[in-house]
């Protein structure tokens, strides 16, 4: 029988080195992805989803199992991204944020496809460009709330559960980055 | 009476996020409200520019992932494996102690600091005071003519108040 995550937790709390093995199995990419998703970056997605994951192996007693182990575990995670963001929102103001562009030994990110040729790839391109920079005049909650939203496909009450808010106010939080997103982006233009 | 926008919403709606009640009222609000309608198209829009984007995240080699996070745990160990070095409440409770005894600093600074401004005056400049209180005593004992001179703010004749001869006055009032 496949132990449930809530089972594996319990057993990390014991120092079980292979359930925690089992647990990275399960949930690294999504952890990885989210925190890459609200961060921005490729670099410090690694070592917030990483700190998550020392965060389980030495809190895992205190898991209290009144919530799923994936809801508690995603809260983690969103937490670290929403303080990494808060405690270095001064220097980013004050030194640009880099892109690939900015190193030319950084392979690029989104490589053109030959596809559906240059003409669309430059219409993607540039309207992800919009999108990130629209993305950065969020706050740390909205913008990890859209972004579970839309691209982990959570539920507003998931969200909520993840956000420990209200579902209304996980809703609110969404509308107001939509909002400032359409706005933002139709600017750019 | 004027019907609210349900604009928080329009997201639940457009992800089928809603009960079959909730979707059905907002259908037809979408249907009536032109306002609503285009935040609900510009709202997709968005939302299919996230998800093509997310779709690009490339993922980490998860070897390398997985070793730089066993190095990271390791290095949180004490000596003796399997044992967690300092737990996050140790560290927290050491922060928090850092961060009393920071606050007890800045209250230590804020009760002493009023005294040095200039209505508290300190020991050195109350000594100070006393020794230029002393050297004003000539001035007074020559206060009388001081008076009589009617040049009180000229200070350069009041520095040199002592070298003043008292005057003879015998010659201006012959009697």
């Amino acid at each position: 029988m496949v132990p449930s995550d809530e089972e594996l937790c319990r057993q990390v709390a014991e120092h079980n080195a292979a359930a925690f093995e089992t647990l990275l199995d399960r949930h690294q990419a999504r952890a990885f992805r989210i925190a890459c998703s609200i961060l921005g970056s490729e670099a410090d997605a690694r070592d917030v989803s990483q700190d998550a994951f020392i965060r389980v192996y030495e809190s895992a007693g205190k898991f209290d199992g009144r919530s799923r182990f994936s809801t508690w575990f995603y809260r983690i995670v969103v937490n670290l991204c929403i303080d990494h963001k808060r405690r270095n929102k001064w220097w980013r103001k004050m030194v640009p944020f880099s892109t690939p562009d900015d190193d030319p030994e950084t392979p690029p990110v989104d490589p053109p496809s030959l596809e559906p040729g240059p003409e669309a790839d430059a219409i993607r391109s540039d309207s992800a460009r919009r999108l990130r920079s629209a993305l950065d005049g969020l706050s740390p909650t909205q913008r990890a709330a859209v972004l579970l939203q839309t691209e982990e496909d959570l539920t507003s009450r998931e969200i909520a559960e993840i956000l420990e808010c209200s579902e209304s106010t996980a809703r609110v939080h969404i509308h107001r980055a939509l909002a400032h997103l359409k706005k933002t982006m139709r600017e750019d233009r | 009476m004027r019907e609210k926008h349900p604009q928080t919403e329009i997201a639940p709606y457009l992800r089928g996020d809603l009960s079959a009640a909730e979707r059905d009222r907002l259908a037809s609000h979408l249907a009536r409200c032109d306002r609503c309608r285009a935040d609900a198209d510009a709202y997709a829009a968005v939302l299919k520019t996230i998800a093509a984007d997310a779709a690009r995240i490339p993922a980490p080699d998860w070897r390398a992932y997985r070793a730089e996070l066993h190095r990271k745990l390791a290095a949180r160990r004490n000596l003796v494996p399997g044992v967690p070095s300092r737990s996050w409440n140790q560290r927290l409770r050491w922060a928090s102690i850092g961060t009393a005894v920071a606050a007890a600093a800045v209250l230590l600074f804020l009760t002493i600091l009023p005294h040095s401004q200039p209505g508290a005056p300190s020991v050195d400049q109350m000594a100070m005071e006393d020794a230029m209180g002393g050297a004003d005593i000539g001035l007074l004992r020559n206060y009388p003519v001081v008076e009589h001179l009617d040049l009180l703010e000229n200070y350069d004749v009041i520095e040199h108040l002592d070298e003043v001869a008292p005057t003879d006055t015998s010659d201006e009032n012959p009697s």
